[in-house]
């Protein structure tokens, strides 16, 4: 369903919305641009800047208690969730949630995940430009969204909207809070005729529907021990990162003794220890082998599993990483798009 | 994907409780437990597959099934104390509660038995890598009939420590007359030990077999598998009639937290078992 809306529209939705919903949105703090909880949809900053955390933290918080115990045996598998509005969510973060939907609904569905994910109404944002400098979006074809929304807003001219209904929850929304007209498909039409002719010149990389078995066939490139000879082993990348979902767990007492908790936490596979085994085998034991098993599960062994590339493109690690190591680079070096000799 | 079709498992990570009804030393690092499910039923494993033991308030840690799974609602654990899980383990005595979560992974199921039926079976383990093949070695000795041949090699470090010496004991005994033999080794024996001295490679020359007509399954510390494979290649033994059990650090063991990869394998899901052919070429293998 295609309707149009106004800026003012959509601000009083949200603020009706507030009373039944948390509503996260962009908000600036100082300087800083970040995702965060909003009290009013004045909150909301309209931008398009780059975050250093995505919005995974909603749905799979840094620390999260996964079971409440008492000494006696009593445990509970807990869950906190509560119903959420994302708003603004642009493409390329929109693309992040569609990949962890998958990852953590195969096979085992994740409870904490899921329940969360559940109570989620999205509300993306489209852009049509990138936000820095950083990012390459339109290298992965991330600067588009396809699915991970139920609603989508294309912004026109003079503070109005285009919404897409994409889902029911969507509609929930869009019927109890949004003030609407019908939108016209021309509209959308002209305005990705628009969109198209703004990144036409930003071409996405060479061979990327081939890049798992490019891949594959590289995994002694130069480029990985050039680019892992500099990595700290800081693990910055995988936690900005909207599609890394590695966790590590812990168990803690209370001080009394009587009541403890068993925990998650985001963990990082750039980490040395994150596969020593008791033996004190460590099974990636250089930051090369890390470097190469992160960036592989972006674009190979991940991409064959969800059939589009795993990294977004968001840039956010590029803009964490002090020794200026980039997936583009590398990506760029593996399918020889940089023509540069690495050896 | 519509997510509301998706099942959530409220259950992933809640533990179930379970009782030590037996414990057993072997060694003062290695001890046995035997544990009782407070709920009806079995466990459900195939053999191979392992379960994450809980402490509350410690953690949890895999650890293999040891016993094969017709056993009721007991089933056997075997623990090395290395770390604050397997440490807290060792002070636990009869009658104490443990938690539970599993059976996980991927062992040996009715597919790789059917390939096995027939052949001859031939055991290759290193030091406490007989923990989890005891699930399937005692499976197969009770029923060597359907089996050509059942070898057993066993390599450890010293006498002390032999896992389960009455029941390797046992197989000895039985070895008399019948289609089931078993082989030691010890790399440091002490004066009395009259078997045969040296690197477990050095018993697969003693044993007659037709490599296209055996499975192999081995498990042992990591540099093992790289000498018992070398062998085996030089005995022309197909790839696919290779089986082993891997071990990786693993939090979660259903394929969510990512420490047990090896490159896009999770050997929580896929693993621990593996037929050597679909693994020979992972570059993270060992
Ligand atoms: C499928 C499978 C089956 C297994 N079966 C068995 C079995 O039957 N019996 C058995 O005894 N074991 C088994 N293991 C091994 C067992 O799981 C580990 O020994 C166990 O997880 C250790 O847990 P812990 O809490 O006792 O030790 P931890 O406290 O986790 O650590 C043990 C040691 O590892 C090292 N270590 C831990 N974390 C780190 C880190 N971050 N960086 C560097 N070093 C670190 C430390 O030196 C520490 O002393 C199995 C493992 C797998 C994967
Ligand atoms: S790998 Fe870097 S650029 Fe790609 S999605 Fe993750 S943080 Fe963004
Ligand atoms: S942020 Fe850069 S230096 Fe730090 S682990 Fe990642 S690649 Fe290495
Ligand atoms: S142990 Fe967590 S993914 Fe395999």
């Amino acid at each position: 369903m295609l309707l149009k809306t106004t800026k003012t529209a959509l601000l009083k939705g949200i603020d009706q919305v507030l009373s039944t919903y948390q509503v996260a949105a962009l908000t600036k703090q100082d300087s800083r641009v970040l995702y965060n909880y909003v009290k009013t949809s004045h909150d909301i900053f309209w931008g398009c800047r780059p975050t250093v955390l995505p919005p995974k933290k909603f749905f799979f918080p840094p620390h999260e208690t996964l079971l409440d115990y008492t000494a006696d045996g009593q445990i509970i598998a807990k869950i906190e969730s509560k119903p959420l509005v994302l708003f603004g969510i642009h493409p390329c973060d929109l693309r992040g949630i569609q990949i962890l939907d998958e990852a953590f609904a195969d096979l085992h569905g994740d409870p904490n995940y899921l329940e969360r994910r559940e109570k989620a109404i999205i509300i993306g944002l489209d852009c049509h430009q990138t936000c820095d400098q950083d990012s390459f979006c339109y290298k992965v074809g991330a600067h588009y969204a396809k699915t991970g929304y139920d609603i989508m807003l294309y912004p026109l001219k003079d503070d109005q909207y285009l919404v897409e209904v994409a889902t029911d929850r969507g509609n929930v929304f869009a019927e109890q809070f949004l003030r609407a007209i019908k939108g016209e498909e021309k509209e959308l039409e002209e305005y990705q005729q628009a969109k198209a002719k703004a990144f036409e010149s930003l071409k996405p990389f060479k061979d990327l529907e081939k890049f798992p078995e490019l891949f594959q066939e590289n995994t002694h490139h130069p480029v990985w021990e050039h680019e892992g000879a500099r990595c700290l082993s800081c693990g910055s990348c995988v936690m900005v990162c909207p599609t890394c979902y590695c966790f590590n767990v812990t168990d803690d007492w209370e001080l009394n003794m009587r009541a403890g908790k068993r925990q998650r936490h985001w963990d990082a596979c750039m980490l040395h220890d994150f596969t020593t085994v008791a033996t004190g085998e460590n099974f990636r034991p250089t930051a090369t082998a890390r470097l190469h098993h992160r960036i592989n599960r972006k674009f190979n062994y991940l991409m064959k599993k969800h059939g589009q590339s795993v990294c977004v493109g968001c840039g956010r690690c590029v803009r964490a990483c002090l020794a200026d190591i980039s997936p583009k680079t590398i990506a760029e070096a593996i399918n020889g798009e940089d023509e540069k000799e690495w050896n | 994907m519509e997510l509301a079709l998706v099942q959530s498992n409220a259950k992933l990570y809640l533990p179930e409780p379970a009782r030590i009804v037996k414990v057993r030393n072997f060694t003062e690092h290695e001890k046995f437990f035997q544990i009782e499910l407070l709920r009806k039923g079995s466990l459900g494993h195939d053999p191979g597959q392992f379960v994450e033991v809980s402490i509350l308030g410690i953690g949890e840690a895999p650890i293999s099934i040891a016993s094969p799974p017709d056993s009721g609602n007991r089933f056997d654990l075997c623990a090395r104390a290395v770390g604050d899980v397997t440490k807290k383990l060792f002070t636990f005595k009869k009658n104490d509660l443990i938690y539970i979560r599993g059976p996980f992974g991927h062992g040996f199921d009715d597919k790789i038995f059917q390939r096995m039926r027939g052949k001859h079976l031939l055991f290759i383990a290193g030091g406490i890598g007989y923990f989890p093949l005891r699930s399937l070695i005692n499976q197969v000795i009770p029923n060597a009939k359907n089996y050509k041949k059942i070898s057993i090699l066993y390599g450890c470090k010293t006498s002390q420590d032999r896992m389960f010496p009455d029941e390797l004991k046992k197989i000895h005994h039985l070895s008399v007359g019948s289609n089931v033999e078993l082989l030691e080794t010890l790399d440091h024996p002490e004066a009395d030990w009259t078997g045969n001295v040296g690197v477990i490679t050095t018993l697969i020359p003693k044993i007659d077999f037709d490599p296209a007509e055996t499975i192999a399954i081995i498990v042992g510390p990591p540099i093992m598998y790289k000498f018992v494979l070398t062998s085996l290649m030089d005995k022309h033994m197909p790839k696919e009639n290779i089986y082993m059990s891997l071990e990786r650090r693993m939090k979660c063991g259903v394929g969510k937290c990512g420490h047990c990869q090896m490159e896009g394998v999770y050997v929580c899901q896929k693993g621990p078992v593996f037929n050597y052919a679909d693994v020979e070429h992972n570059e993270e293998l060992f």
